[in-house]
């Protein structure tokens, strides 16, 4: 038996205005009235920081920040952004959970190949499974403005060799491929992964196969 | 050793028995990372109703006490945890104190 839980329709209607990212698998919406912030290096590619507040557990909201660095030629962009993150269905099991979260937000966006800001915007997706054993993740973002069009894909596979519980540490060793269009890299970049999170803090750390650092926190209270 | 331990389960008992604060299990599914059970608990704390909550994943559990003469109804915390994002497959009342239910938690294999 599994129960499902979908939000309000008319909550959809918030998201007319679509527009900024999350960088990190973890899921966007960590609890009803619940403060999220996360800070991202993401290989030299990406580096990004958000602060989200959740008033329900379906919808959360908050500033963040993303620049990426170019490692096909000399090319910089960071948006400072706005963003909003809505459940848009969890599955609720007995012994698993598996979400779809959907976020939008507009931003200003700034680089090396143009003068000035740019507005921007952002639309993505996440679909996540995990039980205290297994994990999974499949996210896309898409970033828009007037000089650039550009997408994130990030796949996370994790297993946990223990399950965990409330009152201990959690260890899940994860496999991570992200893709990235838009002239900011060529190729799969794959990293290795251990993920450590007890209480209300997370962290990921590992390195890619390219030699480079992937590190990832996020506080929840 | 054994004594004090023999003294400690009797005190649980007869604080079972002779307390007025009730204790509720909820079964809830899609419980399974420890955000889940700070935002569970972060929910049930805020009823001035709560003295205690203990949260097992393993167990799928949420058991909440109350304070002396108090009591929480049934569809309130079908609420609670419905709006926190997870959904109570049944409610029980046992009859133990919440210190007896975390000892039980603690000593149930794994």
């Amino acid at each position: 038996m599994f129960s499902l839980i979908r939000p309000s329709a008319g909550a959809c209607a918030a998201l007319a205005f679509v527009g900024a990212s999350a960088a990190a698998s973890a899921k966007p919406i960590a609890f009803a009235n619940g403060t999220t912030v996360m800070a991202e290096y993401g290989a030299g590619t990406m580096l990004e920081g958000q602060a989200f507040y959740a008033p329900t557990y379906w919808l959360s909201t908050g500033p963040g920040y993303v620049r990426f660095n170019s490692d096909i030629q000399y090319v910089n962009r960071e948006i400072a952004y706005l963003r909003v993150n809505y459940l848009a269905k969890r599955w609720n099991l007995p012994s698993a959970q598996a979400n779809v979260f959907v976020w939008g937000g507009l931003g200003s966006a700034a680089g090396n190949t143009f003068d000035g800001t740019r507005l921007a915007r952002n639309v993505g997706a996440q679909f996540d499974y995990e039980t205290r054993r297994v994990y999974a993740s499949v996210k896309s973002d898409l970033w828009e403005s007037s000089e650039f069009s550009q997408r994130v894909d990030t796949l996370q596979l994790g297993f946990a060799p223990y399950a965990h519980d409330y009152s201990t540490l959690a260890t899940w060793f994860v496999i991570q491929g992200r893709d990235y269009t838009g002239q900011i890299r060529h190729g799969v970049e794959w990293a290795a992964l251990i993920r450590l999170f007890k209480g209300g803090a997370w962290i990921d750390a590992g390195v890619t196969t390219d030699g480079k650092p992937q590190i990832m926190a996020m506080f929840n209270f | 050793m054994k004594i004090l331990k023999a003294i400690l389960a009797t005190l649980l008992v007869c604080g079972a028995v002779t307390s007025n604060a009730a204790t509720i299990e909820m079964e809830v599914n899609g419980l399974v990372c420890a955000f889940c059970a700070q935002g569970i608990e972060k929910k049930l704390r805020t009823f001035p109703e709560t003295s205690d909550v203990v949260v097992s994943l393993e167990e799928r559990l949420v058991a909440v006490s109350t304070k002396e003469g108090k009591d929480i109804a049934d569809d309130e915390l079908r609420r609670a945890l419905t709006d926190a994002g997870y959904t109570v497959v049944n409610i029980q009342r046992p009859d133990e104190s919440i210190d007896a239910v975390r000892a039980r938690l603690k000593e149930s294999p794994r």
